[in-house]
């Protein structure tokens, strides 16, 4: 191939990086400018230093966001466990085993919204939890679930990880079915039972998914906003129980008018988020190699 | 891709030939009534994956003399009825935010597959200046939260591009992805060099390789890539909220979120909107799925 200029290449790209200068790469550096001013959306901005990141590290709803942004982060390893789980348990021919993987993607293509009308219809004082726990003795008055501080938060992971577990074991089924049959014939022959098959064979097949689905599903975690939004009807929830970093930022910028403030926030999240992908890179190279 | 060998199986077979055909029947035995077993598994996963839905339909069904909230719970309505439905048709253009939820994803789905499936193309199979660069520079992007991005992108749409309030401020930034880009090139990298050289060998321009060998060979991925971008087009909900306040212009997503400002307690009316918006896109979903599974095992291989 020739070293001369050709211009078909970036004539092939334009369109794409056109877009992505536009709605990525620019408001990144707006949002870097707006960071350092006092800015609300109307009136022009006006620079203020660093007085923002000042206020942003002595708000303790931020430090309280961030904390719970970190805690959802919980939710990745049950993702990755138990979608691998899943994986291996519809990875079998049965006759309709195509109608149960269609079932079990019910939740990833409903939408959080629907999805999260639905859970908080479940979880209501007046929902069905509280009535069959009633119903059964197990308590005796209803619990107030999306109304305890202590519980928003796992109600909204488990909410996560029941809408991810579909969506993220269809990327496992697809990494199991790319193992040759025969390793698992010859795990047989060698005497392992069903659980030392799936730990020798399955899990060092699937390691490139594993990683995948790590950095998506960890990434989604850090940014955590639909069923917050949902579950606490757009409050946050009592004493702001629920409030990750993306709802803090949504608040200030969009409810509150604070663009500059929520623009350092938005600085904020993003270094944590490139440390987080380094980390992430870091640990993808080690683990592949070969490569 | 894993470090196991192939050897080891290979040198293990032939002391199993020895009794393998009584241990053949003796497995098939054991599968039958293992089968009952995984059925049972897999309805008992079912219904957890599936339930709140179901639940949802259900109370959506309930008239007026139905308990929605008792101790123990009505499960199936005693006086089934679809006024619910009536009711939340009559308050709120659910067909209208249907027919723009549909009109936002078909554009966002066609054009962003278009134009990921064009940058994809000189990033897997062309060397030029600033190939990697560029790749890096997108992937890098990738890491981003779109969140982050809201701000300046409200100001754009207000000042800049007009289109506040409107369709096209939800479908404009949706026209390229990063990931779909990254997607595609895995997808054009499978492809052999041979085919394309010999198509320009046989003096085919860039633009016709692209458009004749290139994307029918990659098909499977694509239509992955379409239906992924398609689910995620539909459900999108933030920016669309940001954007879209209209009564008549709203998505299902954004819509669905003001269905539950409007009826706040009426849970049989929340429920049939719910119900209204979840089921087209399952039938859809239902349609294309097995494309998406065969494309997506293409498209992620790590």
């Amino acid at each position: 191939m020739t070293a001369r200029f050709r211009a078909t290449p970036y004539l092939f790209l334009l369109p794409a990086v056109a877009l992505i200068a536009v709605f990525v790469v620019y408001p990144i550096l707006a949002v870097v400018y707006y960071s350092f001013t006092d800015y609300d959306i109307i009136t022009p901005p006006v620079w203020v230093g660093l007085e923002n990141f000042l206020k942003v590290f002595q708000d303790e709803t931020f430090w309280l966001a961030l904390t719970h942004s970190v805690i959802y982060l919980i939710a990745t390893p049950i993702l990755i466990v138990l979608s691998i789980a899943l994986a291996i348990v519809v990875n079998r021919r049965l006759p309709g085993i195509h109608l149960y993987r269609a079932l079990y993607f019910v939740p990833a293509v409903s939408g959080s919204i629907a999805i999260g009308l639905s859970w908080r219809w479940l979880f209501d004082r007046n929902g069905l939890i509280n009535g069959v726990l009633q119903s059964l003795g197990v308590i005796h008055d209803p619990i107030q679930w999306l109304a305890s501080p202590s519980l928003i938060l796992p109600i909204a992971m488990l909410l996560t990880i029941w809408a991810g577990v579909g969506f993220y074991s269809v990327i496992f089924l697809a990494g199991l079915q790319n193992i040759p049959e025969e390793l698992y014939d010859a795990a047989r022959i060698d005497g392992c039972n069903d659980v030392q098959k799936h730990w020798h064979i399955s899990l060092p097949g699937l390691r490139p998914q594993i990683v995948f689905v790590a950095v998506i599903s960890s990434l989604a975690a850090l940014k955590v906003f639909d069923e917050i939004y949902v579950l606490t009807a757009r409050t946050g929830g009592i004493l702001d129980s629920g409030v990750t970093m993306v709802f803090y930022l949504w608040r200030q910028a969009f409810q509150l008018h604070h663009a500059g403030y929520a623009s350092a926030i938005a600085i904020v999240l993003l270094a944590i988020t490139l440390v987080f992908s380094i980390v992430n890179v870091r640990l993808l190279e080690r683990q592949e190699p070969e490569r | 891709m894993s470090a196991i060998g192939v050897a080891e199986p290979v040198a293990a077979e032939p002391s199993a030939l020895v009794d393998a055909r009584s241990a053949k029947r003796r497995r098939r035995r054991r599968q039958r009534l293992g089968n009952v077993g995984w059925y049972a598994i897999l309805t008992f996963l079912a219904s957890i994956t599936v339930f709140p839905f179901l639940w949802m339909l259900l109370t959506s069904l309930k008239g007026p003399l139905d308990p929605i909230a008792s101790v123990p719970p009505q499960l199936i309505p005693g006086h089934p009825t679809l006024d619910n439905y009536g009711r939340v048709l009559a308050s709120l253009p659910i067909v209208q935010f249907f027919v723009n939820s549909i009109t936002v994803s078909i554009f966002v789905t066609a054009l962003n597959v278009l134009v990921s499936a064009l940058a994809a193309y000189p990033l897997a199979k062309m060397r030029f200046r600033g190939r990697d660069l560029i790749f890096y520079l997108l992937l890098a992007t990738l890491i981003v939260p779109a969140q982050l991005t809201y701000i300046p992108s409200f100001i754009l749409a207000v000042n800049v591009f007009h289109y506040y309030d409107s369709l096209p401020a939800v479908i404009v930034p949706g026209l390229a992805s990063a990931f779909n880009i990254f997607l595609m090139r895995q997808a054009f990298r499978g492809v052999p060099n041979d085919l394309i050289d010999a198509a320009r060998v046989d003096g085919a321009g860039e633009w016709r390789v692209w458009w004749q060998i290139l994307l029918p060979i990659v098909r499977p991925s694509m239509a992955a890539v379409a239906i992924f971008t398609f689910v995620t087009s539909w459900n999108d909900f933030l920016w669309p909220s940001l954007m879209l306040h209209s009564r008549d212009g709203m998505t299902l997503p954004v819509g669905l979120a003001a269905l539950q400002g409007f009826f706040s307690s009426d849970f049989r009316s929340i429920a049939a909107g719910v119900t209204m918006t979840v089921v087209p896109i399952l039938i859809f979903f239902i349609f294309v799925q097995r494309y998406f599974v065969r494309g997506l095992a293409g498209a992620v291989k790590g």
